[in-house]
């Protein structure tokens, strides 16, 4: 066994079992902590399959929209300590059949697929990098530029979905006439 | 087949079906977003191990990474946002309440 093969395992069960916790816990805030955790580990598998960007990127955006997400358990939850152990779930048994099936169904096709011929050696981070932005602002412009103007247009159309209605009083001077 | 490839392989799998039993179990919004961030997760780890084990020389492999990390944030975003907008009209974000559009 080599190191990259313990590393990918290790981090690949610790991130499916905050992955799992996520949803077994009473408190809200715990399971977004959970889910923090599971996207780190799933940072650190980035990280043990050579990928250092990625996975440095990926610790990082996740770390803030946990955190984020965190805050929001606290704002909209009844109960978000979990104190009261109130079951928020419903249809139990059909999505769990529904999860068995779909994680059965990814790994007869992971298993069971010719892959063709492994690649033993990565580029360094280094020209990685330099090749992810080469390919950034090359061949993939135009779906990162599409990217970014998306989250932009996501975040405006958000913002202005969260702010409460303003309910304008006609003004004193004004009079209404009917045609 | 390599074996670190299969692990990734799995690993994506089990947090694809434990995310869709999140997202079809949970009634609360933000925990239905949770499930799907799982989803994306799962996606996001297969795309990567296909990079790095089959096409490690082509780095569009890891555009696509940055694509569903995109698509993450975008969920987050609205998803929020819809969240603010429920909770300030009905003081909940619990969606078995939520069956106004039911026909």
């Amino acid at each position: 066994m080599t190191a990259q093969m313990f590393f990918i395992g290790f981090f690949g069960l610790a991130s499916v079992w905050f992955g799992i916790v996520v949803f077994r816990t009473f408190s809200m805030v715990r399971s977004a902590l959970a889910l923090l955790f599971s996207q780190t580990a799933l940072g650190a598998m980035f990280l043990s399959m050579q990928a250092e960007f990625l996975g440095v990127l990926q610790i990082m955006m996740m770390a803030t929209e946990m955190s984020i997400m965190a805050i929001f358990m606290v704002m909209f939850m009844m109960d978000p300590g979990g104190l009261g152990e109130m079951d928020m779930t419903h249809q139990k048994r059909l999505s769990l059949g529904a999860g068995i099936v779909a994680f059965v169904a990814a790994v007869a096709v992971a298993v069971f697929v010719d892959w063709g011929p492994i690649a033993d050696v990565a580029p360094d981070a280094a020209q990685q990098t330099v090749d992810l932005g080469l390919e950034l602002l090359g061949r993939s412009m135009l779906i990162f530029e599409t990217a970014g103007i998306t989250i932009l247009t996501a975040m405006i159309a958000a913002t202005a979905v969260a702010i409460p209605p303003v309910k304008r009083k006609p003004s004193k001077g004004a009079t209404h006439h009917e045609h | 087949m390599s074996i670190e490839l299969l692990l990734a392989l799995i690993t994506g799998a089990a947090l694809f079906g434990v995310g869709i039993y999140g997202a079809l179990s949970q009634t609360n919004l933000v925990m239905i977003m949770m499930g799907v961030e799982l989803i994306l997760a799962g996606a996001m780890v297969n795309l990567l191990a296909f990079w790095r084990y089959l096409h490690p020389d082509n780095p569009a492999g890891q555009m696509f990474v940055l694509i569903i990390m995109t698509v993450m944030a975008i969920e987050m975003a609205v998803g929020f946002g819809v969240a603010i907008a429920r909770f300030r009209a009905k003081g909940s974000v619990e969606m078995e309440e939520a069956t106004e559009l039911k026909g």
